[in-house]
Order: structure tokens, then C-alpha cells, then sequence
């Protein structure tokens, strides 16, 4: 490790260790894991406790206290409308979290059984399921998502299904590696011998022994779930009129940014970049901890 | 090895060319409807099926489907009723010279990162690099946009916030159209280079470790010429990979950077088409960006083999 610091032959030597680095140092080595459960716990109460204890009605409208910069009235400001931005927010935040969490377990339940079925199926499934795949991952995710939202009546159940129905490939393509991996391991084969089941192996060994695999790439889809809401809620294509979501609210706020209103772009900002965040820095951290990544 | 991944190539595409057709049939309309106008009469639009062999059992639409792909129809776009084929034509060059400013940028400061993090390996500037690349990864692409146009836009009034050129002016000059693109290209360089510095920064760092350089080292070869003689050329073969496999995720950063910009490229029309509910172009639009993916990683398994002769033979 210190021989491979130094590939320069000193080049690097003496190199001081400035405080900002040593904040980045402790960052990206200790405290991914803490820093990214502190974050995902702040998200989470913001989006499912903070609505109950600022109890402000969000689509309640003040013509005139219209678009006016943080205050004490108003903590955050006020939209266009003027709205309480803040109980905007946190109603928005629980619209965002309520579909990009069953949708994220979703894609994970089907991503999970497809490379399952692939890894234990017989062979000629596994080539049929495998080579769909590769012409599903062909296509960017948000694509096809934008092609079946221009289809669909969009609400909470149908915005769920699609979501969960689409983000599932890249996952299923890894679980059917690993157990492709782990089928012929001693314990799985004396299982076999024993005459336990496909189905009995994936059930009681498979998932135990990629639990580390399954917790941080589910982790990852979380993340990947809320980015994949507010991108179509920012294209108007996810959460609809009246519910708002961070996403929308961005793409309202960028309808009249040429009035500045810095208050309503920063906020559901910084959230959207916390959550994705969060999942990133919980990811990388149990990745870092228990292994088990790619 | 290219052959083999040339034929699997092929096969992934007619895979993805039956997947396409199939979801061009969940749509509501059709074709008729699109050429003969919304309110056409129940009867001429019979007729005009019928002439298109679109009564024909699925296996023959099937056919005719390839038969029209292979003579490069598209369909009709229901509210331009133009041929999608000719429409989309502008727009691909417009998202052309976009994308290609964007990689050429951040491929280049992603090598310049990647350097340093890769010689600076467990130091501070490589530290902070790390941390920089953790934070752009999770930046949503609007979030960075949004701010751009805040900050440099309305606040500071440097550079136009949306469209392609001064629609004041008769005949935009090039820099109209470069003033126009400065803050797309900075919006997806910064999403880009997080990911591309990071691996590249990674395999140079891997390079370094390796026995040659020692070797090269004892033999009295400056730390400068094995670094740029040999380290970065080998390096550089996952980043063309990844170069290759990334397109799918520039083409989803293009959607929603074209659309917060308003620049009139591939990625502003698929959203205004899914918007306007305009299926031929969203469906010709699925089809081109499946097939420039794939493509994409045929290429780079290509210029992979051209800078690495071994990697043929495995």
C-alpha cells in the first residue's frame, strides 16, 4: 500500500495533509456509512414526520404574499401562487418517498426472481432470459420510463408499477452472475445431493450467502428509484397536478427563474441531491464494510 | 473475437428491433390516423389499413414492419405529419454537436483528474478529488442546471439560458450558437466526469502498481516518460469501455438537460413528443438510441482491440 503511494519514487513524498482533505479523508473512509444512514434518516423524517409537525396547509394560496423570499410568515417563502413553499415541500417530499420506495422494493423483488430463474433455470432459459436482457439494458432506463408514462394515466399505483417494472434489469443481470458463481460451490452441490430443490436453495442458501450483494445494490436502487420520480416529475410526466412533487417543483420554479426565485429552486434541490446522497454514501459504505459489490 | 461480438451484436438489435414493434403496438392510433388526421371517418381509415397491409395478422405487420425499417420508414408524426425519418434529421445534428463537444470535454478533464487522483493515490489532492467525484455522482442533472441558470444566467446575465441561437438575429453568427451551448455542455461534463474520472483515476492508479514501471524505474526511465510513454496509454483501454457503455446514460442526461435548456436535440423532442403524446417519433426515437447503445459498446470492444492487439486474441 505505501509502496504503491509513492509510484513516483517521491514524486508525491511530503505531500502535506491539508484539514479540508483530512475532512474528505474521514468522509470517504470511516464515515460513509454513518453519513449516509445520518442523511437517509433526516430524508426520511423530513418526508414522513415534519409534514405532521408543520401542520400548514401547502395548497393553501396568499395572492398577496406571492413570491416572496423567506420570511418569518414564511419560512421558506412562498411560489408563485403564493403557497407556503416549505409545507410545499414537505407535502412533495412524502409524494416523492411514498412512490420511490415500493417502486425501488418492487424492482428489487423482480429483479432478484428474474436472475434467479436464470441462474437455476436449465440452460437454454438462461440464454433466452440473458439475451433479453441485453436488448432491455439497450435502452437507458429513462427512456423507456418516458415511453410508457405517454401511455399510462399517471397517479401513485400506476407511476409505482412502472417504476418498479423498468429499473430491474441491471440487478437481475448481477444476481444471476453470483449464482451462477455460487451453484456449484461444496455446500449448494451436497444441498442437491441431499435433494433439496431449486427453489429450496435459492430460498434458504442463495439469498443468504448474496445478502451482502442484495443489501448494497437495493440500496443503490433506492437512490436510483427518487432520482427516476423527479426526472419524469420534472419533465411533467411523473407525479401530477394538484399533488406536487421535489421534481415538479423544481420544473415550476425553472418556468419563472428569470424573477430569481432562488428559494424555490435550492430547497427541493438540495433534497433531491440529499436523497441520492444518501444512497450513494450507504451504498459505497456497506459496500466498504461487508463486500459484496461490483 | 470481433466476428463473435458483431454476430451477438446483431442479435441484440433484432431482439430489440421485435421489442420495439411490440411496444409501437401498445399505442393508441396508428398510422392511418396520423396521415389521414385525427377526425378521419371510420371507413377511410379501413381502407387506408388495408392498403398498408395494417389488417394483415402480426406476423405479416411483423414483416412489413422490417420490410419499412430496412427502407429506413419510420412512420408519420401524428402532429408535424411529416415522415418521422426526415423530421428527426435536424435534431440529430443538433444533439450531435452537442454530445460531442460534452465527451470531448469531460473525456479530457477526466484524464486530467484521473492523473492526478491515480499519482496522488492516498494524498490530498487525490483525496479531494474523491470526495468532489462522490458528490457529482449523486447531483441530479436539472438540480445542476437549475442552479447554472440561476447563477449564470439571471443573476450574473453572462450566458443565454435557453434555445439554440439569438432568435433576434436573421442569421445567428457561430457564436450565438456557441454562447447557447456553453451551459448544457458544463451541465453534462459535470455529470459525466464524476463517473469517467473515477474509473480512469482507479486503472491508472492500478498501472502504476504494476511490474513494468518498477522494472522501467530500475532501469533508470523517468517517472515522467513511463507515466506518459506507457501508463496512460494503458489506462486508457477502460476508459473506452466505459466511454462506449456510458452513451445510454449521456443520452438520459441529454433528455433532461435538452428540456430544462430548451435545445431543440434528439433527447427536447422525445420529451415534447411524450408530452403531445406523438408516438412514431417517440417509438423512432427508442429504436435509434437502442441501436446507437448497442453499437457503442461494439465500438468499444473495437478500439479496445486496436489499442490492446492481445485483447483479439482472448
Amino acid at each position: 500500500m505505501s509502496e504503491r503511494a509513492l509510484p513516483g519514487g517521491g514524486i508525491a513524498a511530503g505531500m502535506p495533509a491539508a484539514p479540508l482533505a483530512r475532512i474528505f479523508g474521514w468522509l470517504a473512509l470511516r464515515g460513509t456509512l454513518a453519513t449516509g444512514l445520518a442523511i437517509s434518516a433526516a430524508i426520511l423524517f423530513i418526508g414522513f414526520v415534519l409534514p405532521f409537525l408543520y401542520p400548514v396547509d401547502p395548497f393553501a394560496i396568499h395572492p398577496d404574499h406571492a413570491l416572496q423570499p423567506p420570511s418569518l410568515m414564511f419560512p421558506l417563502g412562498t411560489d408563485e401562487l403564493g403557497r407556503d413553499e416549505l409545507a410545499l415541500m414537505l407535502s412533495g417530499g412524502l409524494a416523492t418517498l411514498v412512490v420511490a420506495l415500493p417502486s425501488a422494493l418492487l424492482s428489487f423483488v423482480v429483479g432478484v426472481a428474474y436472475g434467479l430463474a436464470s441462474g437455476l433455470g436449465p440452460a437454454w432459459l438462461d440464454r433466452v432470459l440473458m439475451r433479453l436482457l441485453d436488448a432491455i439494458l439497450a435502452l437507458p432506463s429513462l427512456i423507456i420510463l418516458i415511453f410508457f408514462a405517454s401511455l399510462v394515466t399517471l397517479n401513485n399505483t400506476s407511476l409505482i408499477l412502472l417504476l418498479g417494472l423498468i429499473a430491474w434489469p441491471s440487478l437481475a443481470r448481477l444476481v444471476r452472475n453470483e449464482t451462477i458463481a455460487q451453484r456449484g460451490r461444496d455446500f449448494v452441490l451436497a444441498t442437491e445431493q441431499l435433494g433439496a430443490g431449486r427453489i429450496y436453495i435459492a430460498r434458504v442458501h442463495l439469498i443468504r450467502v448474496m445478502a451482502p450483494v442484495l443489501v448494497v445494490n437495493g440500496t443503490f436502487m433506492v437512490g436510483d428509484s427518487v432520482f427516476a420520480i423527479s426526472g419524469l416529475s420534472f419533465l411533467g410526466l411523473g407525479v401530477q397536478p394538484p399533488q406536487v412533487s421535489w421534481g415538479s417543483m423544481l420544473e415550476s420554479a425553472l418556468d419563472i427563474v428569470a424573477l430569481d426565485p432562488w428559494w424555490l429552486i435550492i430547497p427541493p434541490g438540495l433534497l433531491i441531491f440529499g436523497s441520492l446522497l444518501a444512497a450513494s454514501l450507504t451504498g459505497q459504505g456497506l459496500l466498504a464494510r461487508y463486500g459484496g459489490g461490483r | 473475437m470481433i466476428a463473435t461480438r458483431l454476430a451477438s451484436s446483431t442479435l441484440t438489435i433484432f431482439i430489440l428491433v421485435t421489442l420495439v414493434f411490440f411496444m409501437a403496438h401498445l399505442t393508441p392510433g396508428g398510422p392511418a390516423y396520423s396521415i389521414l388526421g385525427m377526425k378521419a371517418t371510420a371507413a377511410s381509415v379501413q381502407q387506408l389499413n388495408a392498403r398498408l397491409g395494417l389488417d394483415a395478422p402480426i406476423w405479416k405487420q411483423y414483416l412489413i414492419w422490417w420490410w419499412h425499417l430496412f427502407q429506413g420508414k419510420l412512420g408519420y408524426s401524428y402532429l408535424l405529419s411529416r415522415p418521422v425519418g426526415s423530421l428527426l434529421w435536424q435534431y440529430e445534428i443538433n444533439t450531435l454537436v452537442f454530445y460531442t463537444v460534452s465527451i470531448v470535454l469531460s473525456t479530457a478533464l477526466s484524464i486530467l483528474l484521473g492523473l492526478v487522483q491515480g499519482v496522488y493515490f492516498g494524498y490530498w489532492p487525490a483525496k479531494l478529488i474523491g470526495g468532489l467525484q462522490l458528490a457529482g455522482y449523486a447531483l441530479p442533472g436539472f438540480f445542476v442546471a437549475a442552479m447554472l441558470v440561476l447563477w449564470f444566467s439571471v443573476e450574473l446575465h453572462w450566458l443565454p439560458a435557453s434555445g439554440i441561437s439569438n432568435l433576434r438575429e436573421v442569421h445567428p453568427g457561430v457564436g450565438s450558437y456557441a454562447a447557447h451551448l456553453v451551459l448544457p455542455v458544463v451541465t453534462v461534463t459535470i455529470l459525466t466526469v464524476s463517473g469517467l474520472s473515477r474509473y480512469f483515476g482507479e486503472a491508472v492508479h492500478e498501472e502504476l502498481g504494476k511490474d513494468y514501471v518498477r522494472t522501467a524505474r530500475a532501469k533508470g526511465v523517468s517517472f515522467q516518460a513511463i507515466l506518459f510513454g506507457h501508463v496512460i496509454r494503458n489506462a486508457l483501454r477502460p476508459l473506452v469501455t466505459i466511454l462506449g457503455l456510458s452513451f445510454p446514460y449521456i443520452f438520459t442526461g441529454g433528455v433532461i438537460v435538452e428540456s430544462v435548456f430548451n435545445y431543440p436535440g434528439l433527447g427536447w423532442l422525445m420529451w415534447r413528443s411524450a408530452l403531445s403524446q406523438d408516438y412514431p417519433i417517440l417509438i423512432a426515437i427508442v429504436l435509434i438510441i437502442g441501436v446507437l447503445t448497442i453499437l457503442g459498446n461494439l465500438l468499444a470492444d473495437i478500439v479496445n482491440g486496436l489499442l490492446d492487439p492481445r485483447a483479439s486474441y482472448e
